[in-house]
């Protein structure tokens, strides 16, 4: 076997149940350094990962700082160029269509909820000039419509339309992150990615923004990328969920599957390390502790990514990259352990 | 058990402009030697400045401790004198922040901050101080501490930094640890480590802990008794097991109902309705009650008090008339 195993194509393409395609999907940031800023070597935030998603469906990413989880919700929505790789929306290679085509196409129908509600908002201007920037741009519904469109926007989202002429800072943290949802609608997007888009807030606020994203998702039939790193809240909304680790997808299932079942090392160790609120006389589940800290992901370790911290690691993991491949229905893994 | 820190009507209030801002309204607090307590609630709920008032590190002018005293081991830290005050702070209470990496002097090595801290309470000698500084840092699971304490800040990752902090808070043996958000900022894998830390060795050296969180996981794993505050005050009170079998006040089962689980299927959050109100217009009555979902008249003319029932209290008049009643 070589040293650098392929990894098979795991989707078959062109499925027109898939909104959604990417296939070895990398982004690799070029490191500058030296008076010349000459490329010295890459991070390699996102290191060959294919997954599909189906219309309307939610998939989950998780996995702690670092992974790249937030690089692939960017490098799909093309805010970063892929370095290699397809993504694949309907059908179409939108990999590297120019700003123009993009706009055309792409922009419309992937919308991105960003994680700081704080941040993501220009703080001069008006809610009605942010929500109404959108259609605008795209030249969607005449003068007078885009203000009804603005208001009906509102509502969706649980703000009260006399709203429409305050700024930002007018608004609390879980106000602004309806603001964000509302702006991400505003164009009737297809494909939403929501990078961290609850992680800002506090419970009992967090709770009524996912409550609203799933009745949104239920009213326009959305389908989403949900980015986060708290594994709880990714089981509660998700269908299916992704681990990741190092730029590389290490497990993907449906969420019962991975939660009930989980058959990589790093999955079991993550799940494993989530603190639950415990009521009287329930015991505390066994908890895998990881040693060390994640290597950087300029210089990835050789083989799997994962074996510097797994305790089941053996020889073969130090040198050969394990294959993503289906153990179960639906259930991809990338371990030896299930050769 | 004794208690090793008792805050009694603890009132900071904030003043700007012409308003003011009671962001601790009357906090009541019992800490027992060597048990760990939880204060929990939202941004805005005052238990930050509930610390920060214990410590007296309140910026002013700006805030103020208008009311209220902080009894450890029987003194008052309110009225004693400053020179007094740091005797015992850093010595015997010490703290953790939530951001490992605004807390360290980045201009400084991890071994000069742990080593001066050595120096000024326990008059260490600068060899002494050195070896210790090493035992600490042993202490906290850094396997190359001898080479450590000449790193500086900016060369370690989140989760080492916060294991700095504890090494640094423990390194006089304190009586009391205040932990302020100590894993928020970290991830589930290095969350687990520095628990794990924590609860060893507040086990090792008998240290009561008072660690405030918002996360309701980490409070079971780690506290023997939970505080719930709302808007500067407590409503609730109670052991772990207590609470999160049974939650009395409608605002502690809205938070643990607002939590989704990661180990059943919800098919619904329950979320609490509305916003925190804004501190300085607060509303009439109980404080809660414009969220409330079992609110009746009386919720919004008057204010119900912290009443205590066998081994915990709530601030809700649902369950004072309950008492009455038998």
């Amino acid at each position: 076997m070589s040293v650098q195993a392929e990894k098979s194509p795991i989707i078959q393409k062109t499925d027109t149940n898939n909104i959604l395609e990417v296939h070895e999907l990398k982004k690799h940031f070029p490191i500058k350094s030296g008076l010349l800023q000459k490329t010295s070597g890459y991070i390699k935030a996102v290191d060959g990962i294919s997954f599909s998603i189906k219309k309307g469906e939610t998939i989950g990413l998780v996995g702690e700082s670092g992974c790249g989880k937030s690089t692939i919700g960017r490098t799909i929505i093309r805010l970063y160029e892929p370095t290699d790789g397809q993504i694949l929306f309907k059908g179409q290679d939108i990999s590297h269509l120019r700003e123009a085509e993009l706009r055309q196409s792409v922009r419309k129908n992937i919308q991105m909820i960003f994680q700081d509600p704080f941040a993501s908002l220009n703080p001069r201007k008006t809610l009605r000039s942010i929500l109404k920037e959108p259609l605008n741009v795209h030249k969607k519904y005449s003068g007078k419509e885009r203000d009804e469109h603005v208001g009906l926007l509102l509502e969706k989202v649980g703000l009260n339309a006399s709203f429409i002429n305050r700024y930002p800072h007018e608004f609390s943290g879980g106000q602004r992150q309806r603001i964000g949802i509302a702006r991400a609608l505003a164009l009737h997007p297809e494909l939403i990615i929501a990078d961290e888009a609850v992680s800002a807030l506090d419970v009992s606020v967090q709770a009524q923004i996912i409550n609203l994203m799933e009745d949104l998702q239920e009213e326009f039939g959305l389908t989403y990328i949900f980015i986060s790193h708290d594994l709880s809240v990714v089981r509660h909304i998700s269908d299916r969920v992704g681990v990741m680790y190092l730029g590389n997808l290490m497990e993907l299932a449906p969420k019962q599957d991975l939660y009930t079942e989980p058959l990589h090392p790093y999955t079991q160790a993550l799940l494993s390390a989530v603190p639950v609120p415990r009521k009287k006389g329930t015991t505390q589940r066994e908890r895998i502790v990881l040693e060390g800290d994640l290597p950087s992901p300029a210089n990835p370790p050789s083989g799997c990514v994962f074996h510097t911290r797994c305790s089941a690691a053996t020889s073969e993991c130090k040198q050969i990259i394990p294959k993503f491949k289906e153990i179960k229905k639906e259930h991809y893994v990338a371990c030896h352990l299930y050769n | 058990m004794s208690a090793l820190l008792e805050v009694k009507n603890l009132k900071t209030h904030f003043f700007r402009k012409k308003q003011t801002i009671p962001a601790v309204d009357g906090v009541d607090l019992t800490i027992k030697k060597g048990e760990t307590v939880a204060l929990v609630g939202e941004s805005g709920s005052g238990k930050s400045i509930t610390s920060l008032s214990i410590m007296r590190l309140i910026p002013s002018p700006g805030g103020e401790i208008v009311d209220g005293q902080v009894l450890y081991n029987g003194t008052d830290l309110i009225e004693l004198p400053e020179k007094e005050l740091l005797k015992i702070r850093g010595n015997e209470i010490s703290m953790i922040f939530q951001e490992p990496m605004t807390s360290l002097n980045p201009v400084l090595t991890i071994g000069q901050q742990i080593i001066e801290v050595l120096i000024y309470h326990q008059k260490m000698s600068k060899s002494k101080a050195k070896q210790k500084a090493i035992e600490l840092l042993e202490m906290v699971g850094f396997s190359r501490a001898a080479e450590l304490i000449n790193d500086y800040p900016h060369r370690l990752s989140g989760g080492m930094r916060q294991r700095v902090m504890i090494a640094m808070a423990m390194s006089c043996s304190p009586k009391l640890l205040i932990a302020d958000e100590p894993t928020t900022a970290l991830d589930v894998t290095i969350q687990a480590q520095i628990l794990d830390i924590m609860k060893q060795l507040s086990n090792k050296f008998g240290t009561s802990v008072l660690l405030i969180t918002h996360d309701l996981g980490v409070v079971s794993e780690i506290a023997d008794r939970i505080v719930v505050m709302y808007c500067g005050q407590v409503v609730e009170e109670a052991t772990v097991g207590d609470l999160f079998e049974n939650p009395l006040h409608p605002y502690s089962e809205g938070l643990i109902e607002s939590v989704p689980s990661i180990e059943g299927e919800i098919s619904r959050l329950q979320s609490i309705e509305g916003n925190v109100p804004p501190p300085e217009n607060l509303p009439e009555g109980c404080r809660f009650a414009p969220r409330c979902p079992k609110a009746f008249d009386r919720c919004f003319q008057e204010m119900p008090t912290l009443s205590k029932k066998l081994s915990r209290s709530v601030r809700c008049f649902l369950y004072e008339q309950e008492e009455v009643g038998k």
